[in-house]
């Protein structure tokens, strides 16, 4: 029987999820304190958390409830995003438990599957779980084996639904993602894996698809017929920080390109699904990501390069190489910048340049279409010298929002037309009402709705299209490029070559 | 900011001009025109709900305060404030005196944002019929406040009797975290209710409102019972196998207690919202509340307010004839 308080026209009740528990295995680290427990604060401050929920904290520390609960309120004050308000705290809190162990311990998750069986009683929890795996890959194995064989990770033996979030590095290669995608498969079902990009949860991104398919007027020009070229760029000023372990072994199209500017490419040149749900609209992107096309001469049609010492942001910085724990001779990429096509009739043709760096000049993550010029100009050559490309750039962060670039007459006695800039800012505006993406991550796996998660079948797709370009790479030298500029020269000739520049994002 | 005293509703759209061109587009994506119409001693309270409002939904906000409309003289002051101590919207803070508060729609016209959709907030007594306001009229959306009307309750038969698809009044924002609260525990219960009590005040709107959304979502005719307390307090639901489920807000601690038959008690966050919140989330919807129709008709008796056709025609209606009815023949038409 359906709840008959719930009405779908009654748009002002929030969706929340059925009593359940969520439980963070690595939840001493920096994800879970600087994401998910100021996320799970800020969810249970908007009352968007059931009656019922509790949060099991699973890490190697010798505590109590009330020590975990100590780093908690500490991750949670300085976190949240919305008002401190103690008394959602103490409500919180009261339902946040610690279970001590290791991985290999199995004594500890018979402790852990005991307490979520408590919840049952104690809270009125009937079964439902989260399990949030927020640990390096190589510890899921045996993770995933214990879930098992304790019987936690099976909806039918807890009788309830039991889901398991992933975070990204989604594999290292084809070959690996496919382990890890068959490995947390088999112990939860393919239903109940969420895998976590959290550039989904980006209410931008969700308007890709609103401007998209909501407006009649931007699908006729969105093909190739139109579009001379798209341009997606993901620029970071921050350098690796203390990633160098884990960053000199993958390299920025591993860590960025594979899965989020893959997810936007994919969202920008999906067809339209049939249905705004999950599967309609992973079925699209599926069928894009499989039509990506990688160069044949990867050297010409792709740059990768690697910062050297310079400044940013009036500071400056080390060089990749100088960077702390990074081999002397790495020759793991910092910037990476490809031309990749789409096979199929609405983008044979376009070029799609995809780039991506550290120790770029500014942070900014947009996508732009560029329109093919005018087929016919019946002004004088010189009255339109300034006059551009039409771009309609969607920026993902910061300053969320639409500009859209066109042509227009200068003020004035003679004709003389030049770009002008017409600007949505959906950040300046909204930004108060935004939530932060783990925010609405969480709360769609608790609700389970998995409309902003990629699958498995997306997850090996982008592989497909990563791995010829490393296999190519193996072995080559990276471009250098000073810290603060926008990546190497040889990124900027490969566009020049074909009559284009990047934009200045 | 620009101060314009004694001024024209001509002049007030210049200086808006000139002030949007010199702050450089600031609001340059208007998602629609607010217009507030605030009584004189709430002008502070309305800013400062506008200000949150508009945080959330990017507007240009037209503030009306009338004053002594029997008044023979007429004058507009006006403040023109582009992103500034309001927010994020372009503002113009208008009092108006004399007959040309009675005209208000004649400077406010000119000076909404071409095709975005336009609210009318009433921040004050509301209306007697939305009709007789030129301002209800233009609008889209109507947001009433009965809690401010003499006779809070009765008032709420008022609005059902004049409502048009559209209209919304604050008393029915208010409640939307006790409805997120019985909605949410009604998710995990697929048992039938027999009874329904609201304890609340005897001047509360909201309680016949919430009252009316049960009435009309359940099937059950509410029962009421006034506390102690000056807003509502309780909802008491007896199940159909005898169980009983009641929702018991502290009025101090900002939460409230869920206590169900057979389990442990809950504390769910239930706090009164500044008057801002309420007036975003109103905003956020612009197209007519269906649910809310439904809970109107349910408590005030009348049924299918949804069927009515939206548009209004204004009706004329001079305080002034009312008060000096002497003054009639002077001006028949033109006023």
């Amino acid at each position: 029987m359906t709840n008959p308080l719930r009405d779908p026209q009654d748009r002002r009740l929030p969706r929340i999820p059925e009593p359940c528990a969520l439980v963070i295995f690595g939840v001493t680290g920096d994800l879970a304190r600087k994401k998910l427990i100021p996320a799970v604060y800020d969810l249970a401050n908007r009352g968007l958390l059931p009656p019922s929920f509790a949060v099991l904290g699973f890490a190697r520390r010798d505590w109590g409830d009330g020590d975990f609960e100590d780093l908690a309120r500490k991750a949670a004050q300085s976190g949240a995003r919305t008002a401190w308000r103690e008394e959602v705290w103490s409500r919180l809190a009261g339902n946040i438990k610690f279970v001590p162990g290791s991985f290999e311990d199995d004594a500890a998750f018979d402790h852990l599957a005991q307490t979520l069986s408590d919840l049952h009683d104690e809270s009125g929890i009937p079964g439902n779980a989260a399990f949030y795996l927020s640990i390096p890959p190589s510890a899921f194995p045996v993770v995933l084996k214990q879930l098992e064989r304790t019987g936690m990770s099976d909806n039918a033996k807890s009788g309830g639904w039991r889901r398991v979030v992933v975070e990204k590095p989604f594999g290292y290669n084809l070959t690996t993602a496919r382990q890890l995608n068959d490995l947390v498969d088999d112990a939860f079902t393919a239903q109940d894996v969420f895998r976590i990009d959290h550039y989904l949860g980006k209410e931008t991104v969700q308007n890709i698809l609103a401007l998209r398919f909501a407006n009649n007027l931007f699908e006729p020009v969105w093909n190739s017929n139109y579009v001379d070229s798209v341009q997606i760029t993901m620029a970071e000023d921050v350098g690796i920080g203390t990633r160098a372990g884990f960053y000199d072994t993958v390299g920025t199209a591993r860590d960025v390109v594979q899965n989020h500017l893959m997810q936007l490419l994919a969202l920008v040149a999906m067809e339209e699904p049939t249905a705004f749900d999950a599967t309609a609209i992973r079925t699209e992107k599926l069928k894009v990501l499989n039509a990506i096309t990688v160069p044949t001469d990867v050297f010409t049609n792709t740059v990768r390069g690697q910062y050297l010492t310079g400044w940013v942001a009036g500071e400056r910085v080390p060089g990749y190489l100088e960077e702390k724990d990074v081999p002397e001779e790495s020759k793991t990429e910092t910037y990476v910048a490809m031309r990749l096509g789409v096979q199929n009739r609405r983008w044979a043709g376009v070029p799609f340049y995809v780039r991506a760096g550290k120790r770029m000049p500014r942070r900014v993550t947009e996508l732009a279409i560029s329109f093919k010029k005018a087929p016919h100009l019946p002004f004088h050559q010189t009255d339109v010298e300034m006059l551009g490309h039409n771009q309609l750039v969607i920026r993902v962060q910061p300053d969320e929002g639409v500009m859209l670039k066109f042509g227009s007459k200068v003020p004035g006695t003679t004709m003389e037309v030049r770009d002008i800039a017409m600007d949505f800012q959906y950040g300046e505006a909204f930004t108060d009402a935004s939530p932060e993406a783990y925010e609405r991550l969480i709360l769609d796996v608790l609700v389970g709705d998995k409309t902003l998660f990629p699958d498995s079948a997306e997850v090996e797709a982008s592989w497909n299209v990563i791995d010829p370009l490393e296999e190519a790479w193996a072995g080559s030298t990276p471009e250098p490029y000073r810290a603060g500029e926008w990546g190497p020269r040889a990124a900027d000739e490969m566009l020049a070559r074909e009559g284009r520049a990047w934009r200045r994002a | 900011m620009i101060g314009l005293w004694d001024t024209t509703g001509i002049e007030v759209v210049k200086a808006l001009a000139n002030e949007r061109r010199s702050a450089g587009g600031l609001t340059s994506g208007l998602a629609l025109t607010l217009v507030a119409v605030v009584d004189e001693r709430q002008v502070r309270e309305a800013e400062a709900a506008a200000t949150i409002a508009a945080s959330a939904h990017p507007c240009r906000l037209l503030i009306i305060v009338r004053a002594d409309v029997t008044q023979q003289r007429s004058r507009l002051d006006a403040e023109i404030v582009v992103g500034g101590r309001l927010g994020p919207c372009e503002a113009v803070v208008m009092r108006m005196q004399g007959r040309l508060a009675l005209h208000a729609e004649s400077v406010v016209m000119p000076l909404l944002a071409p095709d975005v959709p336009v609210v009318t907030w009433w921040q004050c007594a509301p209306p007697e019929r939305i009709a007789y306001d030129p301002l209800g009229v233009v609008a889209d959306r109507r947001i009433t406040d009965s809690a401010q009307a003499a006779d809070p309750v009765g008032n709420l038969r008022i609005r059902a009797d004049d409502y048009v698809p559209g209209d919304t009044d604050l008393s029915w924002s208010r409640i939307t975290p006790w409805r997120t609260l019985l909605a949410g525990a009604f998710d995990a219960t697929n048992i039938g209710v027999k009874a329904v009590e609201i304890i609340a005040p005897d001047t509360d709107p909201t309680a016949p409102l919430l009252g009316g959304w049960l009435e009309a979502r359940l099937g059950v005719h509410p029962t009421r019972r006034s506390g102690q307390g000056k807003i509502m307090e309780a909802v008491n639901l007896e199940l159909a196998d005898g169980s009983t489920m009641n929702l018991i807000r502290d009025l101090n601690a900002g939460i409230a207690t869920l206590q169900r038959t057979g389990q442990s008690d809950r504390i769910l966050p239930l706090s009164r919202r500044p008057l801002g919140e309420e007036l975003a989330e109103e905003l956020r919807r612009l197209d007519p509340d269906q649910p809310y129709a439904a809970a109107l008709a349910a408590a005030t008796g009348r049924s299918s307010l949804d069927e009515r056709l939206a548009p209004r025609v204004h009706i004329w209606k001079d305080p002034a004839l009312a008060e000096r009815p002497e003054a009639t023949p002077l001006e028949p038409v033109a006023s």
